[in-house]
């Protein structure tokens, strides 16, 4: 039935198709994938956030100073969307309390301290090495306990855009193995060493959303990892799309674009044309939670930068801190001038390196003086244009800069800024240096506030339009009452079987129920309270 | 460690305004360098008086906006006006003219408007048209070096002679004696092909110019047609390079050469010239490559980029064909420019995800 709603059309041979805009910046992949992936040794302390995701955070259910084994479930999924959160080692419960997450500027969340007891006692999984002996609603269910959100970076909880995508029908599930950021490695690595585990993946994953096709799209120069997919894809219906390494073709919108030709349109979501796109990591999480039954508490992510004597790829437990991964590769600190989570054009300048690793972190860099040198003073708007040749939402953001400078709001929103991805690479190719991302970040803001303040301003002209219309009904009503009172008094009062002596009566039967109910109230507060807890 | 905390992109890419300013410098060298090869180096005297100028103007502007010297002098945009100005300005002009020129381009056509990025008008094509209403006689006569001043066979307009009469005709006050100047200044004077080929076609002298008129011939120390191919040579590097986009030189010439091809009659009375003529006998390459660019002045979508090049081809067609001005580049150039506004206004991109380009102006909300 739902399947009839998008007449989408895709190709029976999938091609590349041109994506709008783009920039081509140095690939820096290399030196990350000299070695193999590295399992990352247990920390002393792993600091767990509770919301790692896009959504409403997780509700501990451990308190502090109890003993956790290994993937337990150490805090609930609260109201979608929520992703629950499970021990990746075993050990006490230390705290559960502020402490300082990645994000912009020092940011701080709860977070649930386990202190490593260095034992690794884990709980019995319960593998299922054939997905088939289940349905998908079952299956689902597997991918929800699990605590897997998007590992590419987003953080969506991977359940709701599944089940969303399962009761609307999709045609196309594409595994997103693009990886486009300059930096990041670790689909690459993952694909290259584990193939077979992220195809098993996206075999569950098209099982689950039901879509009639599945394929993986991967940017062309990644050789090795190419022919990894396409060995381990020999037996699978799973189909393999080359796309050219062009930046930023990973990105949701544009990946469809690449591999279907379509666009989503601005106000739908991409299942509403019929595709729903997932990251190979998530595809390989969701892989270890069926097959293997193991919750997600581990991720691979890119070590890189060129203040670390061996940058490499780890596969490290959800809840280390960044430290303790730059310490591992060998960091110079003499060169180290900061870093980021995430890639270098997207990615989070992280304010300390105390913070953890999360579940959407895929690569960490630690920054140096010469790659990432001190921003430079902006210039002039030569109105080269380059921006809006860069742009893959074909924005103009020459244009939306000079009237964010003016804050100039109905011109931002008729130039379309809130379809700006935000992919920066606008900013790269500014030979001036402007920050237009950070410019347009701001703007979207102020809009956002625009919006919420004509909201109020439209609610509250409403409710003042109605105190008017029900001033003027009372005012009415009362005219007519007098009137009425003119020709019948008196009479009709007893006629509706309305007297005096009545109406006393009730008025005191009324006023004694409230007492008692008030009385009732004090003597049994106590307990109630107790039941709300 | 010190941590100054950014937000992302934190990676750029390398081209930057003023490494970009210098290579648009770059790419004119051919150009320059062959028209100094046969026009001798009122040229290159043309373009350093200009870029001086600029330079201590732009100086003196900044200080008087109260900028930061060394940082906004260090863009090179006013180098680069210089040298488009320099190159437009004919050859052996006084060095009065250029200087009033350039100070009309930076002052007026640039800082008035709130300097780079801000201007209107293409600052060069200012300084120039601004000399062409004024001086109209001096603006559209070449002063070359020339052997016919010249006892004997061995004259070259690179030789020191030549050296000597282009800095006689750029400054007068260096002659010994009056008389040197006025015999250089008589004996030398020539136009562009085109001009030549206007005048000459009303007196019907049309059907064999190439043959009687030794314009492309090298022995005339004329040598347009290479000239253009310098400048051709030039806007390619900067295509190659990706400084500039297509859209501009290719609409420009492709119109250029469209109307052309329409119009030509050969045998006839009529003025209009070969697609040749017009492409390689004029400030053609110069203008689709090298002016009609100036990212700041032109549209800046693709399809408004098109457009802007189409409007300065008819325009540069229709002054040289049918118009009174003989330099049709200038007014061509800021005619489009007069345009650009309005086609980056109404020539936006389809954006990703959306059924139509956002018409502007469609819903205004009022209050």
């Amino acid at each position: 039935m739902s399947q009839q709603q998008h007449s989408i059309k895709i190709a029976r041979k999938l091609r590349a198709h041109r994506i709008f805009g783009g920039i081509k910046p140095l690939a820096l992949k290399a030196r990350s994938l000299r070695s193999r992936i590295m399992p990352a040794p247990i920390p002393e302390i792993l600091i767990l956030p509770l919301l790692q995701h896009q959504g409403s955070p997780a509700a501990p259910i451990v308190n502090v100073g109890d003993q956790v084994l290994k993937y337990q479930l150490l805090a609930a999924a609260e109201g979608p969307p929520s992703v629950p959160v499970h021990a990746p080692t075993s050990g006490e419960i230390t705290a559960i309390t502020d402490s300082p997450i990645p994000g912009h500027g020092e940011q701080s969340g709860r977070c649930i301290l386990l202190r490593a007891d260095g034992e690794d006692n884990a709980i019995d999984l319960q593998p299922l090495p054939d997905h088939r002996a289940l349905n998908h609603w079952q299956l689902l269910e597997r991918v929800n306990s699990a605590g897997i959100c998007g590992m590419g970076g987003a953080g969506f909880p991977t359940t709701e855009k599944l089940r969303a995508s399962m009761e609307r029908g999709i045609e196309l599930l594409i595994i997103n193995a693009v990886e486009c950021e300059p930096h990041i490695s670790a689909d690459e690595a993952l694909i290259r060493e584990r193939a077979a585990a992220v195809v098993s993946g996206a075999e569950i994953l098209q099982s689950i959303c039901l879509a009639n096709r599945c394929v993986i799209a991967i940017e062309r120069d990644k050789h090795d990892a190419v022919k990894q997919l396409r060995d381990s894809l020999e037996s699978s219906s799973v189909e393999l799309l080359e796309l050219p390494s062009k930046y930023p073709t990973g990105g949701e919108k544009q990946i469809i674009q690449a591999v279907t030709g379509l666009e989503v349109p601005h106000d739908a979501l991409p299942m509403d044309i019929g595709v729903l796109v997932q990251n190979a990591g998530t595809a390989y999480a969701v892989h270890d939670a069926i097959t293997e039954g193991k919750p997600c508490i581990s991720r691979i992510t890119t070590l890189t930068g060129a203040p670390l004597q061996t940058p490499k790829n780890f596969d490290a437990l959800i809840g280390t801190p960044v430290s303790f991964l730059f310490a591992l590769c060998g960091i110079e600190e003499s060169l180290h001038t900061g870093s980021i989570m995430g890639g270098s054009l997207m990615g989070l300048d992280l304010v300390s390196t105390d913070v953890p690793l999360i579940k959407t972190s895929n690569c960490l860099i630690a920054k140096s003086r010469a790659e990432f040198p001190e921003s430079k003073p902006e210039q002039a708007c030569i109105r080269c244009g380059y921006c809006a040749t860069a742009c893959p939402a074909r924005l103009l953001p020459q244009q939306l800069y000079a009237y964010s400078c003016n804050q100039d709001l109905e011109q931002l929103e008729q130039l379309n800024l809130a379809d700006c991805i935000e992919c920066g690479a606008c900013d790269y190719v500014c030979p001036s240096h402007i920050p237009l991302v950070q410019n347009f970040r701001a703007s979207k803001q102020t809009l956002a506030i625009r919006g919420q303040h004509s909201q109020t301003s439209a609610q509250w002209r409403r409710r003042f339009q109605f105190h008017q219309y029900r001033l003027k009904k009372e005012a009415d009503a009362a005219q007519e009452n007098k009137s009425a009172h003119r020709t019948a008094p008196e009479a009709d009062y007893e006629e509706g079987g309305f007297s005096r002596d009545k109406a006393r009566q009730e008025i005191t039967a009324a006023v004694e129920r409230v007492a008692t109910r008030r009385r009732n109230r004090i003597t049994s507060s106590g307990e109630s309270d107790q039941e709300r807890h | 460690m010190s941590v100054a905390i950014t937000s992302s992109p934190m990676q750029h890419g390398q081209l930057e305004t003023n490494r970009l300013m210098l290579l648009v410098i770059a790419a004119c060298l051919p150009g320059v360098g062959i028209g100094t090869w046969f026009f001798g180096y009122g040229i290159i005297i043309n373009i350093t008086l200009a870029a001086l100028a600029a330079l201590v103007l732009e100086a003196m502007l900044l200080t008087l906006r109260k900028r930061e010297l060394k940082f906004y002098l260090g863009d090179n945009s006013a180098l680069v006006t210089a040298m488009l100005f320099g190159i437009t300005m004919p050859p052996g002009s006084i060095w009065w003219m250029v200087l009033a020129g350039i100070a009309f381009a930076i002052v007026i056509g640039k800082h008035a408007y709130g300097g780079l990025g801000q201007n209107a008008f293409n600052p060069a094509m200012c300084g120039y048209l601004f000399l062409l209403l004024s001086f109209p006689l001096e603006m559209t006569s070449w002063h070359i070096p020339s052997d016919t001043l010249v006892e004997g066979a061995s004259f070259s307009p690179l030789g020191w002679q030549g050296l000597q009469q282009s800095l006689l005709l750029s400054f007068p006050f260096l002659a010994a004696d009056e008389t040197t100047v006025q015999l250089t200044i008589d004996g030398l004077t020539m136009a562009t092909p085109l001009i030549e080929f206007k005048m000459s076609a009303q007196n019907a002298l049309l059907a064999a110019w190439e043959t009687e008129l030794p314009l492309f011939a090298r022995s005339s120390g004329t040598g347009w047609e290479l000239v253009n191919i310098g400048y051709l040579l030039g806007g390619l590097l900067l295509l190659y390079k990706r400084i500039i986009s297509w859209h501009i030189p290719a609409s420009i010439i492709g119109t250029i050469t469209l109307l052309s091809l329409l119009m030509y009659a050969p045998g006839s009375t009529a003025i209009y010239g070969t697609t040749y003529l017009h492409l390689f006998g004029s400030a053609t390459m110069i203008c689709a490559f090298f002016i009609a660019t100036d990212p700041v002045s032109a549209a800046t979508s693709n399809l408004g980029r098109i457009v802007y090049g189409i409007i300065i081809g008819i325009s540069i067609y229709a002054i040289r064909v049918w118009g009174s001005y003989l330099d049709s580049i200038a007014i061509a150039v800021l005619f489009g420019n007069f345009c650009a506004p309005l086609l980056d206004h109404y020539l936006r991109p389809r954006v990703y995800g959306r059924q139509k380009a956002s018409l502007p102006g469609g819903k205004r909300r009022t209050g």
